[in-house]
């Protein structure tokens, strides 16, 4: 969005001239009013985990959910969707990223708007297609969990490639492979030894955000007839409502948690433009390709 | 990784399309062009091959089936009934209810995030922003499942909400509210797209160059005039933007519809999944990939005028 308005301006924390100036009043109720919305829904989780629709205080809901095995079967098929898509994920984008920025850095946009394709197209389309693509493939695929993580490694690009992506930007591939080649180290060395312990904090970043999807992830996995972790979590909230919403609590909490945390430390790695989500990147990202176009 | 000679090496790190005539690398005496072709940009492509392939088989295969299909009858010929049948009746009142739900949700979180951003600009704390900052990119991402649940006991038949609201003697749901309908999930939506909106306009209020502003003061311009003006023209395009990716956002949410209705409210994407799970239509095996390629119809058509706007919004600003 920044390159519409053309060179972003100085941030100026107080606001511009006069004409700029928001009063205080409107302010604090805008910000108080929306604040609240944010706030309530939370507060009503926890509200209702302890009490459900009775009175008095207990942790009931989180013990009986504990000590359900079936809690603990979709919360453990959902990590090894997770795992394998972590796996993947992190197979297929360090070679890509890395090259991209090593040998072709001119497509790094095009790249990148690739990457957002699966914002674009719904997932319940997606769905549809798999079933209709890869319907009469092995039972190995299809029948199994594995298509699951399989296209999660898709569904998740959207978060997994940009943070990948600034962290190779971070450093000075070529420089870093030209220093390991005349010390005669072969590409597969310079990869293991030089480049993936500089790229941590990248790839740390793809394991937290590709992991937590895959344990929310609903639409895919209940369409497919996959009970994970979120589709348990809404056929336990067909009947027992605190119990979910217990959950939910704990679920969201999960999410925020490394979420804020990859959000703080890659805005301070790379600048105000990099804040926010990847919807937002896409809203950058079409701007440009649109201006590539031209 | 293609294994190329070292001495190669900077030949290729110049990018994809930095080999051209001034850089007499390739043999440029005989068909550079075509040498260009063959060695710089099949080399460079080599590596991001994997990743495309990907692409393709996992996303662009199945979008594309779903088209195809969509004109396909059950014998296999070529129709357009699926898509008769796919924009009448109920599944017509779907696109429509989808398309003012994604509509009504965007517009609201437009505004809304408007103001706060405009709130956040004008904030002299630093913490503040911070935290706003930080915490829209947080709630922007969450949805799904959870977010259905926290709402169901905030504003479900026994939320905390209803409860309080129905102590002051206004009881939504004898008002004609319902979180489980249409205008429950506009308010359950606007929790991650209200955040999105805040994102996406912070840079450009940002970026409302202090000299206009300035500009604006020292001629004497009021705020109305500076906002009809110079501020308002400068903001319409990010903002309409915004409202296009809030309104792909909504139309195509899935997750947290699904949780709340139990599959039941009449939307495109929550019809689509009950004809996957078996509610097949006989003699329409293809009807839901006529609904799935309406809903790219309608992405593509937000996604065409957000280049527009784009456009626009660059050429008149350069």
């Amino acid at each position: 969005m920044a390159s519409v308005i053309g060179a972003p301006a100085p941030s100026t924390g107080g606001g511009g001239g006069n004409v700029l100036k928001v009063g205080k009043v409107f302010r604090s109720v805008v910000l108080g009013v929306v604040g609240l919305f944010f706030l309530v829904p939370i507060v009503s989780s926890a509200r209702f985990s302890f009490t459900g629709t009775t009175r008095g205080i207990s942790f009931s809901a989180y013990s009986k959910l504990l000590s359900d095995p079936q809690f603990w079967s979709t919360l453990f098929l959902s990590a090894k969707i997770g795992l394998g898509t972590v796996l993947l994920t992190l197979l297929l984008l360090i070679p890509t990223t890395v090259w991209v920025h090593w040998k072709a850095p001119k497509i790094r946009r095009v790249m990148e708007a690739l990457s957002l394709l699966p914002l674009v197209i719904p997932s319940v389309v997606i769905t549809l297609g798999v079933i209709t693509s890869f319907g009469s493939l092995p039972n190995i695929i299809m029948g199994t969990p594995v298509i699951l993580a399989l296209e999660y490694v898709i569904l998740a690009l959207p978060y997994t490639y940009r943070t990948l992506d600034s962290a190779v930007q971070a450093l000075d591939i070529k420089t870093l492979v030209e220093a390991g080649q005349s010390l005669g180290a072969s590409l597969r060395k310079i990869l293991w030894w030089v480049l993936l312990p500089n790229l941590r904090s990248g790839v740390l970043g793809v394991v937290v955000l590709a992991f937590a999807f895959c344990l929310g992830e609903f639409a895919v996995a209940s369409l497919l007839s996959f009970t994970t972790f979120a589709v348990y979590l809404v056929q336990i909230g067909q009947t027992q409502a605190s119990e979910a919403i217990a959950f939910s609590l704990i679920a969201l909490l999960f999410t925020w948690i490394p979420l804020s945390v990859v959000t703080v430390v890659f805005s301070r790695r790379s600048g105000r433009r990099k804040k926010g989500g990847a919807l937002l990147a896409a809203a950058q990202l079409t701007s440009e390709v649109v201006d590539l176009a031209e | 990784m293609a294994v190329s000679p070292a001495n190669k090496t900077d030949r290729f790190a110049e990018g994809f399309g930095g080999v051209n005539a001034s850089e007499p690398l390739l043999e440029p005496s005989k068909g550079g062009f075509v040498r260009v072709l063959r060695y710089g940009t099949w080399r460079r492509f080599m590596g991001v091959m994997p990743f495309l392939l990907y692409l393709g088989v996992f996303l662009l295969i199945p979008a594309l089936s779903v088209v195809v299909d969509a004109f396909r009858a059950d014998n296999g010929s070529f129709t357009l009934s699926n898509f008769s049948v796919g924009f009448s009746g109920v599944y017509f009142e779907s696109f429509k209810n989808s398309i003012q739900l994604s509509f009504f949700s965007a517009v609201i979180a437009t505004v809304v995030g408007l103001l706060v951003a405009l709130a956040i600009v004008a904030s002299p704390g630093r913490t503040l922003r911070a935290v706003v900052t930080a915490g829209s990119g947080v709630f922007a991402n969450t949805g799904g499942v959870p977010l259905a649940f926290s709402f169901i006991a905030t504003l479900g038949n026994f939320g905390l909400v209803t409860e309080l609201m129905t102590k002051i003697g206004f009881n939504p749901y004898n008002h004609g509210f319902s979180l489980y309908s249409v205008l429950g999930l506009t308010v359950v939506y606007e929790y991650f797209l209200i955040p999105l909106m805040v994102l996406i306009m912070i840079p450009p209020i940002d970026a409302l160059r202090k000299e206009w502003v300035d500009a604006a003061s020292s001629l004497g311009a009021s705020r109305v005039q500076f906002w009809r003006y110079v501020g308002g023209p400068l903001l319409a395009p990010p903002l309409l933007a915004g409202f296009l990716v809030l309104f792909t956002d909504a139309f195509a949410a899935y997750a947290t519809a699904a949780a709340l209705t139990s599959g039941t409210i009449p939307i495109v994407p929550i019809q689509i999944g009950s004809l996957i799970s078996g509610n097949v239509l006989v003699g329409h095996a293809h009807l839901g990939n006529a609904l799935g390629a309406g809903m790219i119809g309608v992405v593509l058509v937000a996604a065409l005028m957000y280049g527009l706007v784009q456009r626009r919004a660059s050429r008149w600003l350069r």
